[in-house]
């Protein structure tokens, strides 16, 4: 049976993002394969060392520079990579019509997707992924077994969790609690760069779309107040509390 | 390779750091998780369990665990430079079949015994004996400063087999931790507490003749030669240091304020922050140029003397001005290149001292006709 995981590129998250001119400067940010997409890759690994006979292919889609992520699931020891190469930014709804062909060309029966971008924080590809797929997809899941031909899951929910039984094939989406992610050993990130990594155009299944299109972007910048509480101590400190409750809310 | 590895070091030992220097303890649970990520047996080959890879890619990933802990990056020089150098170099198949694979996997860790209390930088001056006996030898002696004392499980030792024969009469054996061995308390040292240091007593302890490394007579030949790839490992290791201290200095100098502004823009700091930067890089390339010849089979006992020289050197200035920029805080325990200042110091003592590099690179300058 084939495994795919699906593996975004983000920035690091602990790099400094500074606001453009239009959109944010990308220079020189690290960027990273995206954490949610991990434990995909962990989790298809964990399988496979249960006994569960799988060939586990990473793929992604994006830019070029995608590529040093898609070795990182390589490293981490995926068996193969396909990277659909493009430079157009597409939503999700797009994205995984494009996915679907390559899942359905592959004949993978189990698909793990990141529960949620680092970056933009949609969590849309995975549900959309089953949907073009016509396949039951588990979102939020922390826990998985594998049976003949059925997944067990436990998912969250808002009220709290719920364990589902899923027939196969399927798409799986991953989040933290699944399982702790390995780091890559040297002789496995060295052996990564013999593995196999098939580049795709976009328009390998015919012309691409994009269902919508984004005119503008911007991030979150934080601004110091640089407020100063004049006045007697006893009333400044009663001021800052009343502060931190009321308007930064952190108490 | 470098980027996994510092994410592991950063996630994993740094944030330990601060506790095994004030209570300190061997860190077997790092140095697993470090032997399975193939961290110990960098220079192994794949065919003994260990990742293959060559002095240069050892260097790089040395500074990244020493930046975020030197002692784990003795433990680590001293298990991959020496034990398992030595083996592959002289060992028996036998030997490399029964060792390599537990030290390159972090099973074991190995440790090197060549001071004595009384002799360091004049090591044939040594006592200790190797006495021969049906079947094998009998040790007796004292060694000191052994890294990773009582926790090792494979100590190549020295010790003389012909004592009237002066540094031929040195032979070379791999003992494994057996009760004829006493170690001393651990020694109360100035940094890098979690790399314990202690001393081996040998009362008459019987090493089977199969654990003879190379030939009798050879041991301090062997030593001498494996200590170039030594040298280079602690050049590397005091880089990782020097980093570590440079950029909280660099990160602190950004954010302390003094007079209005922060102090990275009186000329006073920045000056020494350019000059500790320029310090570092200059050692990291003689480490790696060293590192990089070793590679083509090329001798480098004087640029492994060199780079290991500067880089000490360099990092203990580099430290020393670190605490300087963070001013009283960096005389505190709070922060931590306090830690830094005191971890590099030892650098400039081990694996031969600064004094005996500028003897051998002086040497070397008649030796090669160095323009």
């Amino acid at each position: 049976m084939k495994i795919i995981t699906i593996i975004k590129q983000v920035p690091d998250a602990e790099a400094r993002l500074h606001p453009a001119e239009e959109g944010i400067d990308l220079d020189g940010v690290t960027f990273v394969i995206d954490g949610m997409d991990e434990y995909g890759v962990e989790e298809a690994l964990r399988l496979r060392e249960q006994g569960f006979d799988a060939e586990i292919i990473a793929v992604a889609l994006g830019p070029q520079r995608y590529e040093e992520a898609i070795r990182t699931a390589l490293a981490l020891g995926a068996d193969r990579a396909i990277h659909i190469e493009t430079d157009t930014v597409l939503d999700p709804i797009t994205q995984a019509k494009v996915l679907s062909n390559l899942v359905s060309e592959e004949e993978a029966e189990l698909v793990f997707v990141g529960g949620k971008q680092a970056d933009w924080d949609s969590a849309a590809l995975g549900p959309a992924l089953a949907e073009a797929l016509g396949w039951p997809h588990s979102d939020w899941t922390t826990k998985l077994d594998i049976g003949a031909g059925t997944l067990t899951v436990t998912h969250d929910t808002d009220e709290g969790q719920e364990d589902l039984s899923l027939p196969l094939p399927a798409v799986i989406t991953t989040q933290q609690g699944l399982n702790e992610p390995r780091y890559p050993t040297l002789p496995n990130i060295m052996k990564a760069k013999r593995k196999e990594l098939k580049k795709l155009p976009l328009d390998q299944w015919g012309g691409v779309q994009a269902k919508t299109a984004v005119v503008g972007e911007a991030i979150q910048v934080r601004e110091r107040l640089n407020r100063v509480i004049e006045g007697d101590p006893v009333e400044a400190a009663r001021e800052l509390v009343r502060l931190l409750r009321e308007e930064a809310k952190v108490l | 390779m470098v980027r996994h590895v510092r994410e592991f070091a950063q996630a994993e030992i740094a944030p330990l750091a601060p506790q095994l220097d004030r209570k300190p303890s061997f860190p077997w649970k790092t140095l697993k998780m470090m032997g399975e990520l193939g961290l110990l047996g960098i220079l192994t080959p794949e065919a003994y369990g260990g990742a293959g890879l060559d002095m240069l890619s050892y260097v790089v990933l040395l500074e990244e665990i020493s930046a975020a802990d030197a002692s784990h990056g003795t433990i680590m020089s001293v298990t991959n430079g020496l034990p398992q150098q030595l083996l592959l170099k002289y060992g028996s198949e036998a030997q490399r079949q029964r060792y390599l694979p537990k030290l390159a996997s972090g099973e074991w860790v190995g440790s090197f015994c060549l001071s004595e209390p009384h002799c360091g930088s004049d090591a044939a001056a040594m006592t200790t004996r190797a006495k021969k006996v049906d079947g094998g030898y009998l040790l007796s002696g004292t060694k000191a400063w052994i890294t990773s004392g009582g926790e090792a499980q494979l100590y190549l030792v020295l010790a003389k087999t012909e004592p009237s024969a002066g540094a031929r009469g040195v032979s070379c054996f791999a003992v494994e931790k057996t009760e004829g061995m006493v170690f001393g308390k651990p020694e109360e040292k100035l940094g890098q507490h979690a790399a314990v240091t202690t001393t081996l007593t040998f009362d008459r302890c019987f090493v089977p003749e199969e654990n003879l490394v190379g030939s009798e007579g050879q041991g301090f030949s062997m030593a001498m030669a494996s200590l170039d790839s030594g040298r280079i490992g602690i050049a590397a290791l005091a880089v990782g240091i020097a980093r570590a201290a440079f950029e909280a200095a660099r990160d602190y100098a950004g954010e302390r304020e003094a007079f209005g502004r922060p102090i990275r823009e009186f000329q006073g700091i920045s000056f020494k922050l350019a000059d500790m930067v320029t310090k570092l890089e200059a050692a990291r390339l003689l480490t790696h140029r060293a590192a990089w010849q070793q590679d083509r089979a090329r001798r480098v006992t004087r640029e492994a003397s060199m780079a290991k020289l500067f880089a000490s050197e360099a990092a203990a200035e580099i430290t020393h001005h670190a605490v300087q920029i963070f001013g009283g805080y960096g005389y505190s325990k709070d922060y931590p290149v306090e830690r830094y200042f005191r971890d590099a110091r030892v650098t400039e003592i081990y694996e031969g001292t600064s004094e005996i590099q500028r003897v051998v690179i002086g040497r070397q300058i008649f030796k090669e006709r160095v323009r």
